[in-house]
C-alpha cells in the first residue's frame, strides 16, 4: 500500500493535486498536514482526497519509514525502561521508578509521592494492609489521600520503637490509616524487647496475640528497606540500640521489616532475632503483595538483597538507585534503538608512544628531567626518586617538600628550586609514593626550622605522607601537612575536604615556596599556604582519554564527540559527559561553576591557570584564555597574572582545567615574589 | 605437623605474587573502570618485591616468622600508592605473630587472613560496605577464624567468603578513595582491590593445602 504518488482518490474520482514541496511523496504530505499543521486524520482526507482509514495507514507507514520519528522524553524513557528490566529481572509484580533529579523537592518525598501512587493503585476495600516504618514509608503515607474505600484495616508490621523520631512505626500506621480511611491497629508491644524470655511472655498476652493474628492476614505489606550503611536512618531509630555491632550481624548488607538479610537475601540470623516483635520473613514472604518504596545509592546493597531474596514483589525506587541495581547485576543498557551512524573509527590495538621497556617509562623520564635541568635539580644520591633543588635549601628556612605520582610532568620536580619547593617526591605512574623517599626529602629540607609537605588529596598520598610524617617526627622533625583540594568537580561544596587536589597545585606551591623563600616561620608558612588551598579553585574537563605506558590504551572510553566534565588527573571519571561544546561554551562552563563558588566581587583580584592536560596545544589554551579574560573583565574581576601551558599534565590526555586563585594582597605579593624552577621562573 | 621453613614461606609469598601478576591487566581494566587503572601494575609489583627481597633474605638466614617484616618493608618501597601503606600494615600486622620463628606452623597459617584483616583496617579506616578491600578482607577473616574446623576447611571456606565479599562490591557505591567520588558512577564495576584481595586468599589457600592435606584438616 502507500503509494508514491497518489493518481487516484480512494473514495472518489477526483484527483487530487499533491503540492510540489513533497516531491511524489504522499506520506511526507500526510505526515506534514498531521504533525506540523495540526489537521485532523479527517481534514487530511479531505484535503488529499482519502478516506479516512487510508490517512490513518499513511502515517503509520510514515513512521515505519522513518519520515516520521516520535521520541518519548528521554528522562521518561529512562525511567520506564529501568523500571521494565527491574520488572523483568527480578520477576516482579510491578516496579515503578521515578527520575532522581526532581528539582527541590527531596528524594524521600517524591519516593513517598510515588508510593503513595502506587499503593492507591493496589489497595481494595476490605484489605488488611501491613505497614513497616522510616522515612520513605512515612512519606508516603502524607503524600497518600485516598478515603474512598470501605473497611480497610492498617496494621503495625512490628512492635513500636522510641519516639525520639517522627517515622516510628505507630506513626506511619496511624498516619496511612487516616489518609485511607481505615482503622489502623498497633503492636502493643517494643519491636525490640529485652529477652527472648519477655518476648515469648508478650506474645501470649490476648492483646497482643489478636494483634499479631490480624498481621498474619494482611494482603499487602508496604515496607522500607534500610541499609546497614552509618548514615543509615536505621542506625538512629533507636531500633537496633547498637545491636548491628554484633559479630553476628556483619554480613548483613539490610534490613526490611527489622529483619536482617545478607548480600544474597538470605536472612541473618543473630541475637536479636528472638527479641523481634513483628512480622518475619517467612511470614512476610506469605503475604501476597509486598511493595518496597526505597531510593538512594547508599541502598542499592540493601534493596538488591531484598529482591534477591524475593521479599518485595512491588518495588518503587528511582532512577539512579534502580539503574545501580540492575549494573549489580550485570545488566547493561541496551540502546534506544538502533542508531544508524558513521561506519566506526577503525579499530586500533595501540596508542602509539615513544617508549622503551613500559615499565622503565617513568624513570628514564626522570633521569632525562635531571639532565635537563641540571643546574637546578638532582636526586639524592640512594634515594633516585627523590629530586631536591640545588639552590634554595638553607639554614632557617623551612623545608617545601611536595610529591605524587608520575605522569603530571612536569610535576612534581618541576617545581623543585629557589622560591619554589625544595624537594619533590616522586611515585610510580600515578601512585604516590612510598614513605621512603618522601623521608629521604624531608631529611635533605629540613634546616631546622620544619618542613611543610604540600600534596593533592588522594589516599594514597595521604597515607605514604603520613607515614613519612610519623617517621619524621621520630628523627624530631617537625612536619605540617598541607592536603590540596582544589578540584571543585570532585566533591560538593559541604564536603570541600574530601575534593582531590590537581593543578591548582602549582599556585599553592608557588605561595608556599614564596613563603618560606622570605623566611616565615613553620606556622605562619602553613597558615597561608591554607588560605591559599582555600581560595584555589580547578575544573577540568576531557576531550580524550589519556593512555598509560604499560597498556598504551586509553584509561577510559569516550564517545566520538562526547567529553567528560570534571575529569580527574588520573583519568577518573568525571562527574557528566556531555556533547561537545565550542571553545568558549566550555571556557564559560569551567568558569561559572568556579565562580559560583569563590564569589568574587567586583575588584577582586584572581590569577589564572588554563592548563593543558597532556595532549590539548597552546593554540586552544590561548582561545580559552582569551575568553576567561572576556568573562572576568565583564564581571569586573582583575587579573593579576596568568599561566597557560602543561603545567599540570594527565598524560596525553586531552583536555583543559582552568584554575583561579582568588587573591588576596598578601597572596598576591607572594605569588610574584621571584622563583626559578624547570616549569616556573619569576625574575 | 608440617612446619614451614622460610624458602617455604617464601613460595607461598611466590604463589600469591604470581596469581597477581597474571591479573594485572585484568585488575587493571577493572580500576580504569572507577578509578585510575594502577592497581593491577601495583599488586604485581608490589609481591614481586617482596618475593624477591623474601628470597634474598630467606638467604641471608632470615627467620621464616621475620620474612613478613621484610615482606612489609619491601611491599611498600615498591609500590607506595593506596596499597602500599595498606598491605604493608597487613605484613606487619602477620609478622608480629610469628616474629623470631625459624619455622612456622603450616596450621597457623590460615591466621594470617586475620592479621591481614586487622592491619588493613586500622591502617585504612574502611568500614564494611565502603567498597574496598575489606569488603573482602573482613567476611575472609571471619570465615578463616570458625572454630571447631581444620584449617583447610577455614581456607575453603575463607576464599568463599572472599568471592562473596568481592562480588558483593558489585551493588555498592564507593565512599573511601579515589572512586568515592564516583559513588553512583562505580556502581555494578567490582572494586578492583577487592578482586586483588580475593586473588590473595586464593593463592594462600592453593599455596598452603599441600601442607594442609594428609589428614591434617
Amino acid at each position: 500500500m502507500a503509494p508514491r504518488a497518489i493518481s487516484k482518490a480512494g473514495d472518489g474520482d477526483t484527483v487530487f493535486a499533491m503540492p510540489l514541496r513533497y516531491g511524489d511523496d504522499a506520506l511526507l504530505w500526510a505526515a506534514w498536514l498531521y504533525y506540523e499543521e495540526g489537521l485532523t486524520q479527517s481534514d487530511i482526507a479531505e484535503k488529499m482526497g482519502l478516506s479516512r482509514p487510508s490517512v490513518n495507514a499513511y502515517l503509520a507507514d510514515a513512521r515505519t519509514r522513518g519520515i516520521v520519528n516520535i521520541e518519548i522524553d528521554p528522562d521518561k524513557f529512562r525511567t520506564l525502561s529501568i523500571a521494565q528490566a527491574l520488572r523483568d529481572h527480578f520477576g516482579l509484580q510491578d516496579c515503578l521508578v521515578i527520575p532522581t533529579d526532581g528539582g527541590d523537592r527531596p528524594l524521600i518525598a517524591r519516593l513517598g509521592a510515588a508510593g503513595a501512587q502506587a499503593l492507591t493503585r493496589f489497595v481494595k476495600s476490605g484489605d488488611t494492609l501491613a505497614v513497616t516504618w522510616g522515612r520513605t514509608v512515612l512519606a508516603l503515607a502524607e503524600a497518600l489521600d485516598h478515603p474512598g474505600l470501605q473497611d480497610v484495616r492498617v496494621i503495625q508490621a512490628t512492635g513500636g520503637t522510641t519516639a525520639k523520631i517522627p517515622w516510628t512505626p505507630e506513626a506511619c500506621a496511624a498516619r496511612m490509616a487516616e489518609a485511607l480511611n481505615a482503622r489502623s491497629i498497633p503492636i502493643s508491644a517494643p519491636a525490640i524487647v529485652s529477652s527472648a524470655v519477655m518476648r515469648s511472655m508478650l506474645m501470649q498476652e490476648p492483646v497482643l496475640a489478636e494483634q499479631l493474628a490480624i498481621l498474619a492476614e494482611a494482603d499487602r505489606i508496604v515496607m522500607g528497606i534500610s541499609s546497614l550503611r552509618p548514615e543509615s536512618t536505621i542506625h538512629t531509630s533507636g531500633f537496633l540500640e547498637g545491636g548491628v555491632q554484633h559479630a553476628h550481624y556483619q554480613d548483613a548488607v539490610g534490613s526490611i521489616v527489622g529483619r536482617f538479610i545478607d548480600a544474597r537475601g538470605e536472612p541473618v540470623i543473630g541475637p536479636m532475632h528472638e527479641r523481634t516483635i513483628g512480622i518475619d520473613l517467612a511470614a512476610l514472604r506469605r503475604i501476597p503483595q509486598r511493595i518496597a518504596v526505597a531510593g538512594g545509592v547508599d541502598k542499592v546493597a540493601a534493596i538488591l538483597a531484598a529482591l534477591r531474596g524475593g521479599h518485595a514483589n512491588v518495588l518503587v525506587t528511582d532512577a539512579v538507585t534502580g539503574r545501580g541495581i540492575l549494573t549489580a547485576e550485570g545488566y547493561k543498557d541496551a540502546p534506544r534503538r538502533a542508531v544508524p551512524s558513521q561506519a566506526p573509527l577503525p579499530a586500533r590495538n595501540h596508542v602509539k608512544k615513544l617508549i622503551n621497556a613500559p615499565k622503565d617509562a617513568v624513570d628514564e623520564a626522570l633521569k632525562g628531567a635531571l639532565l635537563a635541568h641540571e643546574r637546578l635539580i638532582m636526586a639524592l644520591p640512594d634515594t633516585p626518586r627523590a629530586i631536591v633543588a640545588k639552590d634554595g635549601p638553607r639554614a632557617g628556612k623551612v623545608g617545601i617538600v611536595i610529591g605524587g605520582g608520575a605522569g603530571h610532568e612536569p610535576s612534581f620536580w618541576g617545581y623543585v628550586g629557589r622560591g619554589l619547593a625544595d624537594a619533590a617526591a616522586v611515585g610510580n605512574l600515578f601512585a604516590s609514593p612510598p614513605p621512603g623517599p618522601i623521608l629521604a626529602a624531608t631529611q635533605f629540607a629540613d634546616r631546622g626550622a620544619g618542613v611543610l609537605y604540600i600534596y593533592g588529596n588522594f589516599s594514597g598520598d595521604v597515607m605514604n605522607f603520613d607515614m613519612a610524617a610519623e617517621l619524621a617526627a621520630e628523627e624530631q622533625i617537625a612536619v605540617r601537612s598541607i592536603i590540596t583540594t582544589d578540584d571543585i568537580a570532585s566533591s560538593p561544596v559541604e564536603s570541600r575536604a574530601a575534593r582531590r587536589g590537581v593543578a591548582g597545585n602549582v599556585f599553592i606551591f608557588k605561595i608556599a615556596g614564596a613563603a618560606a623563600d622570605r623566611m616565615m616561620p613553620l606556622d605562619t608558612c602553613e597558615s597561608v599556604v591554607r588560605r591559599a588551598n582555600a581560595r584555589t579553585y580547578t575544573m577540568g574537563l576531557a576531550l580524550e582519554p589519556g593512555s598509560p605506558p604499560e597498556t598504551r590504551r586509553p584509561s577510559f572510553d569516550l564517545g566520538p564527540d562526547e567529553i567528560e566534565i570534571g575529569v580527574g588527573v588520573h583519568g577518573e571519571l568525571g562527574v557528566v559527559r556531555q556533547k561537545l561544546i565550542s571553545a568558549d561554551e566550555s571556557a564559560d562552563l569551567l568558569l561559572d561553576r568556579i565562580l559560583a563558588e569563590m564569589h568574587p566581587s567586583e575588584g577582586d583580584q584572581v590569577a589564572v591557570l588554563v592548563n593543558s592536560l597532556g595532549s590539548t596545544p597552546a593554540m586552544e589554551l590561548y582561545i580559552i584564555l582569551r575568553r576567561v579574560r572576556q568573562r572576568l573583565k565583564a564581571r569586573g574581576i582583575g587579573v593579576h597574572s596568568c599561566l597557560v601551558g602543561p603545567y599540570y599534565t594527565s598524560l596525553d590526555m586531552a583536555g583543559v582545567s582552568l584554575s583561579l586563585l582568588h587573591l588576596d594582597p598578601e597572596l598576591a605579593a607572594l605569588l610574584e615574589a621571584p622563583c626559578r624552577s624547570a616549569a616556573l621562573t619569576l625574575p | 605437623m608440617t612446619q614451614l621453613d622460610a624458602q617455604q614461606v617464601v613460595f607461598l609469598f611466590r604463589v600469591i605474587a604470581r596469581r597477581l601478576a597474571d591479573a594485572r591487566v585484568e585488575l587493571g581494566a577493572l580500576d580504569g573502570a572507577i578509578g585510575d587503572a594502577d592497581h593491577g601494575t601495583a599488586m604485581a609489583d608490589g609481591f614481586a618485591m617482596v618475593v624477591q627481597s623474601g628470597a634474598e633474605a630467606a638467604a641471608r638466614g632470615t627467620a621464616a616468622g621475620d620474612l613478613f617484616a621484610v615482606a612489609a618493608r619491601a611491599f611498600l618501597n615498591a609500590v607506595g600508592a593506596t596499597s602500599g601503606p595498606l598491605y604493608a600494615s597487613a605484613f606487619m600486622r602477620a609478622g608480629q605473630r610469628f616474629a623470631g620463628q625459624t619455622t612456622i606452623a603450616a596450621e597457623e597459617l590460615p591466621a594470617i587472613i586475620g592479621d591481614f584483616a586487622e592491619g588493613i583496617a586500622d591502617r585504612g579506616k574502611a568500614r564494611p560496605g565502603d567498597k574496598t578491600m575489606m569488603d573482602v578482607w573482613a567476611p575472609a577473616a571471619r570465615a578463616a577464624s570458625l572454630a571447631a574446623e581444620g584449617p583447610l576447611a577455614r581456607l575453603d571456606r575463607a576464599v568463599v567468603a572472599a568471592e562473596g565479599g568481592r562480588d558483593a562490591t558489585r551493588a555498592m557505591a564507593a565512599s573511601v578513595g579515589r572512586a568515592a567520588r564516583l559513588a553512583e558512577r562505580s556502581l555494578g564495576h567490582v572494586d578492583p582491590g577487592a578482586a586483588s584481595a580475593a586473588i590473595i586468599i586464593a593463592a594462600l589457600r592453593d599455596g598452603l593445602a599441600p601442607h594442609l592435606s594428609g589428614g591434617h584438616n
